[in-house]
């Protein structure tokens, strides 16, 4: 019941964000490729294999018109991940707020799964469900001569868990109480590094795997500030 | 009988001296009868915005002082002049305050005899007031 | 011997190099309306903020129901109500959606028609957004939603801070109706001595980090004094009289702040100081917080001129 209330509150100061977020991607998303489609023009990327491989001298080119779509996807969710995390963990702060929030018959870690966990699942609601609507409607035989690459679909979802890990990010840097030229620009340089490390990897799995480690470290980075931090 | 009492915080008499004050002149001047209940604690707290304790430590000093009595269970009320003893103290008070009204009359060019006239007049005032009280009994 | 609901032991908080709290130490008792004085920036929210675990003491510690502050559980929050300085309440939400939220942390203490009469009271529009209500409706609303799970202890910052008069009478009324319940305690700042002379049984007066007074109200009242003596020549260079806490002099006069000295005493060291005339000033509350916080060397800032 009172972990209902949170989610709740959270959700509802999430909203506006959430679907800001998903309107924006089904709309420019979606014109990007219906446009991209209509000129009948491809955008591709060069598909590196991995050093060592025996024709690495060949350079694949991935040809998809989901690929504007997916630079929309990639500003959208990080634009999303900055607004969460500002609203729910910087806004408390200028409002005042913390106080009233903390002072309650739950423990405060419960407190803060409950913004993690309505964050995750704004990201996937959001932008999750509308790119796979997007996908859905590109692998349609009459949309497009051939199908997407699976891979994209891949890349789609770390777009997403990428935006999310910005909100992470964010999260961390608005718990933190310091001068900004300090400790809250921190976490936003190592995201940064996380970004650039993970859009460079050749293969998937390792693309996930550094989002997922860059993720762990900021969330233990967040539990532990949170429990510690004076409000 | 309806008591109205009223405080005023911020002044240099402190609230339970007030609620003792205002019970006191309204004894002297008939207003209340032995006999008659004082409002329960917590009524009269409630209605004054003030702590019940404040309301209960004036009761504490009446009773004291031999004004009135308190019957656990059925509240407190004004006690038979006849059971009331004074001391010192209170004659003590008492001949201050009486110094006071002296000083005000002599600065305000009054005689001793118009003083004692004064007086008596005012005497006589409460001595009428009591008995209408009691006429309305 | 009552049970003490709060209590510090050496509580002190520094802000970098700033002394915000000096070793407190306090000890209130189950029932007690006590009254936390102080001027601005004496270090009352610090010490609320300590005890209800918001801020990590720099030395010492704090108890609320027995429980450290630092480790305050839920079972023990629930049986605590808090108002904020400056009643910060989620301002999207709507005075309907408050109470849904702040009810579903209290299952079995929220008491619906208390809260529907104190909002019904204060006529506040349920339906309206915290954000655009007035400070003084919110405050209202904060009280409303702190008092309606009967706390058994109920700590508040500073909560009158401007508010108009009516509006401070309403809270003075909520806090008199909780503490008409058994076993209730209340701990509230202020630096509104008239609502504190009100309700308070105990003051707590705090000067820039210190606690200067722990006492019953009435003790307070009646050690606070101030005397004026006139000399025929110079007053005495020394002054041995009992309980004195400062004093200012000027040509022929003196004026003390003595603490607890019988009215016997003064008179006697009037006389044998030689004064040609001596007064008790009379003073309210308010009078002898200033006296008793103001600095020994405190000029008045406007003089008359003399002609």
């Amino acid at each position: 019941m009172r972990f209902l209330a949170l989610l709740k509150k959270e959700f509802r100061e999430c909203l506006p964000w959430l679907l800001i977020a998903a309107i924006a991607f089904l709309v420019l998303g979606g014109l990007a490729l219906r446009l991209m489609i209509q000129s009948g023009s491809t955008f591709s990327y060069p598909y590196r294999l991995p050093p060592g491989s025996a024709i690495s001298t060949f350079r694949l080119t991935v040809h998809s018109p989901l690929i504007t779509t997916g630079v929309w996807l990639f500003f959208i969710s990080i634009v999303l991940g900055l607004a969460l995390g500002i609203r729910q963990f910087f806004l408390p702060h200028f409002s005042r707020t913390w106080g009233f929030t903390i002072h309650r018959s739950i423990n405060k870690l419960t407190i803060l799964c409950a913004k993690l966990f309505v964050a995750a699942i704004a990201f996937i609601i959001s932008l999750g469900i509308v790119w796979m609507v997007i996908y859905w409607y590109a692998s349609l035989p009459e949309i497009l001569p051939f199908p997407p690459e699976p891979r994209l679909f891949m890349e789609g979802w770390i777009l997403i868990a990428m935006g999310f890990t910005v909100y992470l990010g964010t999260a961390l840097a608005g718990l933190n109480k310091a001068r900004w030229y300090t400790t809250k620009v921190f976490p936003l340089a190592f995201v940064l590094v996380i970004i650039v490390t993970t859009v460079s990897q050749w293969k998937l799995s390792t693309a996930f795997a550094v989002m997922l480690i860059g993720s762990l470290i900021l969330l233990s980075q967040i539990i532990h500030t949170f429990l510690n931090r004076e409000f | 009988m309806a008591l109205w009492i009223q405080i005023l915080p911020g002044l240099d008499k402190p609230i339970y001296a007030q609620i003792v004050a205002q019970i006191s002149e309204n004894v002297a001047k008939g207003e209340l009868s032995p006999g008659d209940k004082l409002p329960a604690v917590r009524k009269l707290a409630a209605e004054l915005v003030i702590n019940p304790n404040t309301v209960a430590r004036a009761y504490n000093v009446l009773e004291q002082a031999g004004l009135v009595t308190t019957k656990t269970g059925s509240g407190t009320f004004i006690s038979d002049p006849k059971l009331r003893t004074t001391d010192a103290a209170d004659i003590n008070m008492l001949a201050e305050r009486m110094d006071t009204i002296i000083t005000r009359g002599i600065n305000l060019g009054l005689k001793s005899g118009d003083l004692v006239v004064m007086f008596k007049k005012r005497l006589e005032k409460f001595a009428n007031r009591q008995k209408s009280g009691k006429k309305k009994k | 011997m009552k049970e003490t609901v709060l209590e510090t032991y050496g509580l002190t908080k520094y802000y970098g190099g700033t002394l915000a709290l000096d070793h407190m130490d306090l000890k209130i008792p189950r029932g007690c309306i006590c009254g936390f004085v102080g001027r601005n920036a004496a270090g009352k929210t610090t010490a609320i903020k300590l005890m209800l675990g918001l801020l990590k003491p720099t030395d010492g510690s704090a108890k609320l129901l027995g429980c450290d502050s630092q480790n305050l559980t839920p079972a023990i929050r629930q049986r605590i109500g808090y108002v904020t300085e400056g009643h910060r309440l989620f301002r999207w939400m709507s005075i309907a959606n408050l109470e849904k939220f702040q009810r579903a942390f209290f299952p079995k203490q929220w008491d619906d028609s208390f809260f529907a009469e104190m909002i019904e009271y204060f006529e506040l529009p349920k339906n309206k957004k915290i954000k655009h209500l007035s400070n003084g409706q919110r405050a209202q609303v904060s009280l409303a939603l702190a008092l309606a799970p009967n706390p058994e202890l109920l700590v508040m910052d500073d909560p009158t801070l401007g508010l108009d008069a009516a509006i401070r009478r309403q809270f003075l009324e909520g806090m008199i109706q909780l503490i008409m319940q058994q076993g209730r305690t209340v701990f509230f700042s202020s630096h509104i001595l008239g609502d504190v002379e009100r309700v308070s049984d105990r003051i707590v007066v705090i000067d820039k980090g210190v606690i200067r007074a722990d006492c019953s109200l009435e003790q307070f009242r009646e050690a606070v004094k101030k005397v004026k003596l006139s000399f025929s020549d110079c007053p005495p260079a020394r002054l041995d009289i009992e309980g004195l806490l400062y004093c200012r002099r000027s040509e022929k006069e003196l004026e003390l702040i003595l603490i607890g000295t019988d009215d016997e005493k003064i008179k006697q060291w009037a006389d044998s100081a030689a004064a040609i005339k001596y007064s008790i000033v009379k003073m309210n509350l308010e009078d002898q917080f200033i006296e008793f916080t103001a600095p020994p060397n405190h000029k008045k800032l406007f003089q008359w001129e003399k002609n």
